[in-house]
């Protein structure tokens, strides 16, 4: 596969040092365009990659749940064994018993954004859609409208703000310290940082594979003594294939337990 | 605490982590906009070792009697 199927950044046609994979990845040419109540709309690979992923998940899940028997067969025993991994693993350890109701919601975001990482390392895909920070900021801006409205709900208007403002066991002078601290870390950064902690990851993991792999293409390419060099940059590239593996599937855990603790936190009276 | 609940060593570490981030940032700022006003330099160290210290006090709180 020549690189240039997957990689968006061309070089100066007339420069013959070694062109660097860039941010530039991830605003490949739009493959069409149109707007739509004045806003301008612009379908790429990476929102290709996006649909084809997305609907490769439902159909699994749909597909393996249509027929349920007593005794599974590998797929529904797959399908099930996966979202007993949130529902038991994340929804009733994180939040507890009635977390349960949340699974539904917990066990969707998991594989999407699962699958949307792990299309970092899928052949001919090769780029993560999480690595475009539009997507996991409407994640997080969801996980944020959610764990509000429940524990709004839960607790009530004044008693949540209350609870997350002015935490119990501080003397009264000392809120003046603490109250802007809270307020920041519970209703800024938190939405902030569970976004950026997935973008981030995504980018720097793609641009990391992405260099190595145009790193090995053009150490074998350029002539001379380079070539001895090429196959250390192969083999970064393959061991890094398998860390990212690692980082996408991490990633999407630690989004929706941060997700789930939010909601625990949430739903809990004061401490 | 609802019943089943396992206490989370990984969201508890985010958290104490992001209070104790968010303690810096939020006095620090405040100690920057405090020097844009008056024109001087020194009072976001100051912010940034009184939001530290909060941080700090505030993990205590919030975590240190579980």
């Amino acid at each position: 596969m020549s690189a240039s199927v997957v990689l968006a950044s061309e070089c100066p046609p007339d420069d013959p040092g070694f062109c660097a994979p860039s941010v530039l990845e991830f605003f490949p040419k739009p493959l069409a365009t149109f707007d739509l109540f004045g806003v301008h709309f612009a379908i790429t690979r990476i929102t290709i990659i996006l649909w084809i992923a997305t609907g490769l998940m439902v159909w699994f899940f749909i597909a393996a749940t249509r027929n349920m028997r007593l005794v599974p067969d590998k797929r529904q025993y797959f399908a099930e064994s996966g979202y007993s991994l949130i529902r038991d693993g994340v929804a009733r350890e994180v939040i507890g018993t009635e977390g349960l109701r949340f699974a539904p919601y917990l066990a969707s975001l998991f594989f999407f954004i699962l699958i949307n990482n792990i299309m970092g390392i899928i052949p001919f895909a090769q780029i993560p859609p999480t690595g475009r920070f539009a997507f996991p900021v409407v994640l997080a801006a969801i996980t944020y409208v959610l764990f509000n409205w429940v524990g709004i709900r839960q607790q009530g208007v004044g008693p949540y703000f209350k609870n997350n403002l002015f935490p119990a066991g501080v003397p009264k002078p000392l809120y003046l310290l603490i109250t802007p601290i809270e307020f920041f870390s519970t209703f800024v950064f938190r939405p902030f940082t569970l976004a950026v902690r997935l973008f981030a990851n995504m980018l720097a993991g793609h641009l990391l594979l992405a260099i190595f792999a145009a790193g090995t293409v053009y150490l074998f390419t350029v002539g001379n003594f380079s070539v001895i060099f090429g196959p250390i940059s192969f083999a970064m590239t393959v061991i890094m294939t398998f860390f990212e593996l690692l980082v996408q599937v991490l990633q999407a855990y630690v989004f929706v337990v941060l997700t789930s603790t939010y909601i625990a936190g949430a739903m809990e009276e004061a401490h | 605490m609802t019943d089943g609940r396992q206490p989370s060593g990984l969201s508890d570490g985010w958290a104490v982590v992001g209070t104790l981030f968010a303690g810096v940032v939020v006095w620090g700022g405040i100690g920057w906009l405090i020097d844009l006003w008056l024109d001087t330099t020194f009072v976001k160290a100051i912010g940034v070792l009184v939001g530290l210290v909060a941080g700090i006090y505030l993990v205590f709180v919030k975590y240190g009697n579980t």
